[in-house]
């Protein structure tokens, strides 16, 4: 995969810590992402998510400032959603809707769209992925696999320009995974992958790793994952999140 | 029997949720305290006595002094207080908003929740914390239903969300809807 | 699991739960009972002096347990000067006070195992009758257990509802809120037969 700046969705990180009461989840960092495909690994508390949540525009750095695109995604709500999505661990905790069209075409309608435009959305992203007869069902009739695919149509209806993946394979088997895979690798957007799974991001143009609230390895995917790697082997039980 | 007993306490958890998280908001932009909708939900869901329960059960351990009120209030003050008739209202008003979705199971969930939502929730309700009012800040029953007025508006639409989201949870989980059973 | 009971220790912290629950009850039977506004601003003025005795630091926790109270306190003044009895107005604010700071004193000092106690021992003559309380005491644990689950859910689709509009998050999430704390039940329930049911589990 040739490595393509994606000016459009450009996320550029300048001081940003975050502190949760007396924990600090990351501190002073400073990165410009714009590759297409960035993994972001790490362990459990390695701040990785609160990365994600930054970018996504859900919470405010407490120090430091934080752009995509141009937008301060925080202070700014209706530019954000229109630049970055953002998908979520368990659909379970994501999917608000009863029904697929109405999950659908929720991010449409709060981009200003018409009930019936948001409709007719809906219905073209089910089309584009071959679901077409999904538009009644309910959530609750569908398998794991398919509300991940749920969760990810209704992020990819409002287009955004960066997708941000919080551990989006969790739970799911081998080809579910695969599958669901093959359909990220596909989309134009940046993606910003952030899993604590090395596997996941094979084949991206650049890997961050995070440790402790600090960028502990930055740069092409095999050398940074080769050196995570050699940390999680050498790391004793005493580091296990037990 | 493990059911209902898990229903119940799932409920008076869900009640201090609905009272703890941020304010939800309607289309137009109006914040509510969805707690009150909670104890409809009680009603309208697990019926007359189990709702009750569920609310009596809420309130015991608001009394043990968890901050499980809307705002993180608890303790026995809040028993010694101004509120005090909504407080013990809340059980009445679940008991008599489960009292008509039971009675009234043969028609369409919607309106018979919505009636039940309305007459438990809010008639009912109001009877006990206006009194209490009256009696905590000596007051008339003219004043204190003056200074309940406002509040009117937004119980209205609690008990029209409430009817709603009874309906959505029927269609979703018929067999725990217990009110319906 | 987080209560109102201070961690700042009190000499009260000591008394037995029981004995602090009785001598509330008395002394605002007896503040209801007392009219004048003498009686009213001792009473608050005593109430001041328990809050004081474990120190500043307890009074500040104190006077803030107080917050939503004042707007009762300026309704109740307005009202009664509306009536021209404001000197009444203010009595009714100080009793209110008095009595709400006592309650919220025991509520501060008493740990919550020790209520839970006195709660079992007040029902013991039902139970004499026949009536099983261990549901009860279940009951308490699921609840406690399950109100931090219920919020984390909460959160994760207020995060899912913010991350796609940018106005505040609509009274729809109510709805895979209550689903969750449904579904939850019936897991819970399910758990409890696989393991012979209430009784058997508790007896076990």
């Amino acid at each position: 995969m040739t490595v393509q700046a994606v000016a459009d969705g450009s996320i550029e990180i300048i001081g940003v810590t975050c502190c949760f009461g007396s924990r600090v989840a990351l501190r002073d960092l400073t990165l410009t992402l714009s590759e297409r495909r960035i993994g972001i690994i790490g362990r459990n508390g390695s701040g990785k998510t609160t990365l994600a949540r930054l970018v996504a525009g859900l919470i405010a750095p407490d120090a430091g400032t934080l752009h995509v695109g141009g937008v301060d995604v925080h202070a700014d709500r209706k530019a954000a959603i229109r630049k970055v999505g953002i998908l979520f661990q368990n659909p379970d905790h994501q999917i608000i809707f009863p029904t697929v069209e109405e999950e659908l075409a929720f991010g449409l309608r709060q981009l200003g769209q018409t009930k019936s435009d948001a409709r007719k959305g809906a219905h073209a992203m089910l089309a584009r992925f071959g679901r077409e007869n999904w538009h009644d069902r309910s959530v609750d009739s569908l398998s794991q696999g398919q509300r991940h695919l749920v969760c990810l149509m209704a992020v990819l209806a409002m287009q955004p320009s960066v997708i941000l993946l919080d551990e989006p394979f969790s739970g799911l088997d081998i080809p579910t995974t695969r599958a669901l895979r093959g359909y990220l690798d596909s989309l134009p957007a940046m993606l910003v992958h952030v899993t604590h799974d090395p596997t996941a991001i094979s084949g991206y143009d650049r890997a961050i790793w995070l440790d402790d609230g600090r960028v502990a390895g930055d740069g092409p995917v095999a050398e940074v994952l080769e050196r995570y790697l050699a940390a999680m082997e050498g790391a004793g039980d005493a580091d296990a999140d037990l | 029997m493990e059911r209902q007993i898990t229903l119940i306490a799932l409920f008076a958890a869900l009640i201090a949720v609905l009272g703890l998280v941020p304010k939800f908001t309607l289309a137009s932009g109006i914040p509510i305290t969805a707690q009150g909708m909670g104890i409809m939900l009680c009603g309208t869901v697990l019926g007359a006595r189990r709702g009750a329960l569920a609310v009596l059960l809420f309130l015991g351990l608001v009394a043990l002094g968890l901050p499980l009120l809307a705002g993180g209030r608890g303790g026995l003050g809040v028993f010694a207080g101004p509120t005090v008739g909504f407080l013990i209202g809340f059980p009445i008003a679940a008991f008599v908003a489960g009292l008509i979705t039971e009675r009234l199971r043969k028609a369409p969930v919607f309106p018979a929740a919505l009636l039940a939502a309305v007459l438990g929730g809010i008639v009912v309700l109001y009877i006990p914390g206006i009194l209490g009012m009256m009696v905590m800040l000596n007051l008339t029953l003219k004043q204190a239903a003056i200074s309940m007025l406002p509040f009117i508006p937004g119980d209205v639409i609690k008990a029209g969300l409430a009817a709603a989201l009874t309906a959505s949870l029927y269609k979703a989980r018929p067999a725990s809807v217990l009110s319906r059973a | 699991m987080l209560t109102l009971t201070s961690d700042i220790r009190t000499p009260y912290h000591g008394l037995r739960a029981g004995v602090k629950l009785a001598a509330l009850c008395g002394a605002t039977v007896g503040l209801f009972w007392l009219q004048s506004v003498a009686a009213m601003a001792g009473g608050v003025a005593a109430v001041t002096a328990l809050y004081l005795v474990p120190g500043p630091r307890f009074l500040r926790d104190g006077l803030r347990q107080l917050k939503p109270l004042w707007v009762f306190v300026a309704l109740v003044i307005a009202w009664h000067a509306v009536m021209l009895d404001a000197m009444a107005g203010v009595t009714i604010a100080l009793r209110l006070v008095a009595a709400v700071a006592l309650a919220n004193l025991v509520t501060m000092t008493t740990r919550f195992d020790d209520l839970i106690d006195v709660v079992m021992w007040l029902l013991t003559p039902l139970r004499r009758l026949g009536l099983n309380t261990v549901p009860l005491g279940f009951a308490i644990v699921l609840v406690v257990r399950f109100i931090p689950v219920l919020m984390d859910k909460a959160s994760k689709l207020f995060d899912a509802w913010r991350a796609r509009s940018a106005r505040r998050v609509g009274w729809q999430v109510a709805l895979p809120i209550t689903l969750g704390a449904i579904d939850d039940a019936e897991h819970v329930a399910e758990a409890l037969r696989a393991r012979g049911g209430l009784i058997a589990s508790q007896e076990a």
